[in-house]
């Protein structure tokens, strides 16, 4: 079973995910994880998918030529290896929610991205927006990490209050509180 | 005692509605043990229903006073619901959920804030009980499996 990465961006409209699921259907490809929004206006998709023959990003690239030409669509593979994919965690840590947000100026995301990564905090999902008045545009990050067992909260605070000052930005913290059933 | 052994999705027997009990007997007390037992020996389990490990009947079990934020908010601890009713909800929260038959798996669900439960207790008693936040969560999700309803039939966000 060979696995790829699909990427798949184009102006918004109807019927994109409709015909780029039709030539992986057509191709026989299952889609195993996939994740699709809307950017600026540009309808963005990443799959991971699968197939029972096929062993290079190469073999299927050429199928997807019709719909780059007629969805004018910018469609991108790449085989992955399989010790490349997993349907495991790869790094513990509690779940959490953090936003961060402030008037827009550079290294909002920069500035608390390096933060989490001196702290082996993992990054599993992140959503940028610029929002508010044109004139007075908010950046807004919400973001949802693992925060290891070891890391210290009140030392991640701290930090975190440091790029309060600098960057005149509101961060907060919390737990992803979900209930086991 | 026994831990029971947990049915996981896509066994379609948590698809069926389970009937009602006809009375608290002894073996209904016997099952209700196992049942607490099989919960509690789950890592973080707040709750379950009995259709969870095999038994067509409407029994739900639901305790968050050990659950971080549950124990933060109003509860009654153990609750051993027998045939439950809600027979009133209000309001609108929106929680992560997981669930043992669904395993690696939490979405966000919308429930009601609140519910008014009549059910049997295990000593076969008829109590009416009012639920708010985290416990009112966890008795609509396990009720839900008493009607082959999964916390996935109500996903709102992932």
């Amino acid at each position: 079973m060979g696995h790829f990465s699909l990427s798949v961006v184009g102006r918004d409209r109807p019927g994109i995910v409709a015909e780029v699921s039709r030539v992986l259907f057509e191709l026989g490809c299952n889609i195993e994880d996939s994740t699709c929004t809307i950017l600026s206006g540009q309808f963005a998709m990443i799959l991971v998918i699968a197939h029972a023959k096929f062993s290079s990003a190469s073999e299927i690239d050429p199928f997807f030529d019709a719909v780059r030409k007629s969805m004018k669509l910018t469609v991108s593979l790449h085989t992955l290896k399989d010790d490349e994919i997993s349907r495991e965690k790869g790094f513990e840590g509690r779940p959490h929610i953090i936003s961060v947000y402030g008037a827009d100026r550079p290294g909002i995301v920069y500035s608390v991205a390096r933060e989490l990564a001196r702290l082996n905090v993992n990054v599993t999902d992140l959503n940028t927006q610029v929002v508010g008045a044109k004139d007075r545009p908010v950046y807004m990050m919400v973001l949802e990490v693992d925060i290891p067992e070891s890391v210290d909260m009140k030392e991640l605070e701290r930090d975190f209050d440091k790029i309060r000052k600098e960057l005149s930005v509101s961060i907060s913290v919390r737990p992803i509180e979900s209930l086991e059933l | 005692m026994a831990v029971l052994p947990i049915r996981i999705f896509p066994d379609p027997f948590l698809k069926e509605k389970a009937a009602p009990v006809e009375g608290v007997t002894a073996e209904v007390a016997a099952f209700i043990d196992d049942l607490l037992e099989t919960m509690r020996s789950s890592p973080g389990g707040v709750g379950i229903a009995a259709p969870q490990v095999g038994m067509p009947r409407r029994i739900v079990i639901v305790d968050v006073s050990a659950h971080r934020r549950g124990s933060q908010e109003q509860n009654h601890g153990l609750l051993v619901l027998i045939n439950p009713e809600i027979l009133a909800m209000g309001g609108k929260q929106i929680v992560r959920e997981g669930c043992m038959s669904v395993p690696d798996y939490t979405a966000n669900v919308q429930r009601a804030q609140w519910v008014l439960v009549d059910a049997l207790g295990r000593d076969g008693e008829r109590r009416i009980i009012e639920s708010i936040g985290f416990e009112a969560v966890a008795i609509q999700h396990e009720m839900d499996h008493l009607d082959g309803v999964l916390f996935l039939d109500r996903v709102v966000s992932v």
